[in-house]
């Protein structure tokens, strides 16, 4: 029992949704993406702008179409923590939370195991282009808080995207920025395998016709586009010096489908490397002109 | 005599030529004092001056009803979701509205991660108060079943940025999005409940909040023992101000809620004075939010 919050019921359910019949509904059947004008390598147009969070040392606001999320960073500033002892290096922290309102089911306020684990992930792809060594016995805090979430793991890869600008925002010292992107492996035309239902009787042919049909790449997939992936790839790479922070990769698919994945996953970031280096150009000359 | 006091102030004069940014870290009171003193703040406002306000409807789908707010630097999003809840045993009609109000470790440096803080929890409760006590919404409006089923709107604020006067735009955006509130109507059949999936809703398949009024509020801040009345404080002048009063007013210009908090003591005129500066200032924000 939450005591510090405006009580309310202990358990509420989101409603069940229910469909007519007649309603056209998306599905990867249509060999078209849930948005039918992209193709299936394009990503959604980014918005990207620092410097939102006044009493922040830097921050940074992305938007990929409906994903909105807002990154804040503080520091370098002394460990409060007692017990840590010193630390020749200094230490990043990294606190990512979904707002109440941010997917399609509410979330708690208090944080759930999957967003401290998506928090240490974020540590561990924003570490290696963070130059730590040069800042011993201090601390720097980011926070991602998302405001609203279409697509789990292109969320995810927005948020490192942004909290790198963040950090970069805030004059803190970087061997390169970090740029992630998402891919999900979609087998766009179902007509085989989703006709016939799990076959109990034939089960050795079954798999057999699903992996003839290799499945598509689709690069920053959205929530009902996710709703129909196999697996999914998250690649954070720092492109000026050519060198992956972090892979995740979930789900079951073919090893050479993986490598493509993840050269078209590089390929986007570059081009996100574009729209990261313009925020920050154009934050900079925000101040000179102020 | 005379040469002592010209050492003593050629060792002062070096001390007095701080750079305006020093002096107002080394004596952050002086400093205001001598704003004050002239008329004006630091940041141009004058003493009464509200900063630019705007208001947003709609701005996350995800939520049933949202607004985002910017009440100069301090940038708030509300969403209000509704889910399906048991209704309390004493009241088997009335749904819940539960307003609370976040402010995050990311939105100013003051915040620490953990549970809410003090601050966050008395905003969330005065919030509480206003939507109780002053009966904006009929809770038996939110009835799916009774003693079975009903709404809770959970209202919650997420503040973006921090720039002193929380409560202020706390409370315009969860009234801005509880009027932006579309709920699908659901149907009832042996404890389960189904709303229909159509992607527009209009209001064959959906409805909206009946409000009985819309509660805003203004907020300024005591400086110091001149009694000078600072309107909507930003954060630098929050921490230096010793008292605060919040008033809160309904369309009709009737209060809602009014709350002097702070060490400061103020006399009834100006309390008199505050009530009509907050009447023009909520009629304003009414008219921002209307044109949005």
């Amino acid at each position: 029992m939450d005591r510090k919050r405006v009580p309310g019921p202990e358990l509420t359910v989101p409603p069940l949704v229910e469909y007519a019949l007649d309603q056209k509904r998306w599905s990867p059947q249509e060999e078209c993406r849930h948005d039918a004008n992209r193709q299936p390598e394009d990503l959604r147009p980014i918005y990207l702008k620092t410097g939102l969070i006044s009493q922040a040392s830097g921050s940074a606001y992305i938007e990929l179409e409906k994903t909105k999320i807002a990154c804040g960073v503080y520091g370098p500033r002394p460990i409060k923590k007692s017990g840590y002892g010193f630390s020749g290096t200094g230490t990043l922290n990294c606190e990512f939370k979904f707002a109440t309102f941010a997917c399609v089911k509410r979330r708690n306020h208090i944080r759930d195991p999957q967003e401290r684990e998506l928090s240490m992930i974020l540590t561990q792809a924003l570490t290696p282009a963070v130059r730590l060594e040069l800042l011993p016995k201090s601390a720097i805090d980011v926070y991602i808080t998302v405001l609203e979430c279409d697509g789990l793991s292109s969320c995810f890869a927005a948020a490192i995207t942004a909290a790198s600008v963040a950090l970069a925002h805030a004059g803190i010292e970087m061997i390169d920025l970090v740029a992630a992107c998402s891919a999900s492996y979609v087998i766009m035309d179902r007509t085989l395998s989703s006709a016939v239902p799990p076959p109990s009787t034939t089960s050795d042919s079954a798999p057999a016709a699903v992996s003839l049909r290799p499945p598509t790449i689709i690069m920053d997939a959205d929530l009902e586009e996710e709703k129909f992936e196999e697996g999914s790839i998250m690649v954070a790479y720092m492109p000026s010096l050519n060198e992956v922070t972090h892979v995740l990769q979930n789900g079951k698919v073919d090893r050479s489908i993986v490598s493509q994945s993840v050269e078209h996953c590089i390929e986007a970031c570059n081009k996100i490397y574009a729209v990261m280096r313009h925020a920050l150009v154009e934050s900079i000359d925000e101040k000179q002109t102020r | 005599m005379a040469s002592t006091s010209i050492s003593v102030s050629a060792a002062e004069s070096p001390a007095f030529s701080f750079s305006a940014s020093t002096f107002q870290k080394l004596h952050p009171v002086e400093f205001f004092r001598k704003f004050i003193s002239q008329g004006v703040r630091p940041d141009g406002r004058l003493l009464e001056g509200f900063r630019p306000t705007t208001v947003h409807k709609n701005v996350v789908s995800t939520a049933n009803g949202s607004a985002m707010v910017r009440i100069g630097g301090t940038t708030v999003i509300c969403g209000v979701k509704a889910e399906v809840a048991e209704p309390k045993m004493d009241s088997p009609n009335q749904g819940y509205l539960v307003p609370n109000v976040e402010l995050s470790p990311m939105c100013s440096s003051s915040f620490r991660p953990g549970p809410p803080s003090e601050q966050a929890q008395a905003v969330s409760e005065a919030i509480n108060r206003v939507l109780k006590e002053s009966k904006v919404l009929d809770l038996t409006d939110l009835c799916i079943e009774e003693g079975k089923a009903v709404w809770a709107l959970w209202a919650d604020v997420s503040c973006v940025s921090y720039d002193g006067n929380i409560y202020d735009a706390a409370l315009l955006s969860v009234m801005t999005a509880l009027s932006d509130v579309r709920i699908r109507k659901p149907t009832y059949n042996e404890g389960i409940i189904k709303v229909s999936g159509a992607e527009i809703l209009d209001d064959e398949n959906s409805f909206t909040l009946n409000l009985a009024r819309t509660p805003l509020s203004a907020t300024f801040s005591l400086f110091d023992s001149s009694m000078a009345l600072l309107a909507d404080a930003n954060a630098a002048e929050e921490a230096i101000c010793q008292g605060e009063i919040s008033v809160t007013l309904d369309e009709k210009g009737q209060i809602c809620a009014l709350s002097k908090v702070g060490a400061a003591s103020s006399s009834q005129t100006l309390l008199r004075q505050c009530i009509a500066t907050a009447r023009t200032r909520t009629d304003e924000l009414r008219s921002i939010i209307r044109s949005q």
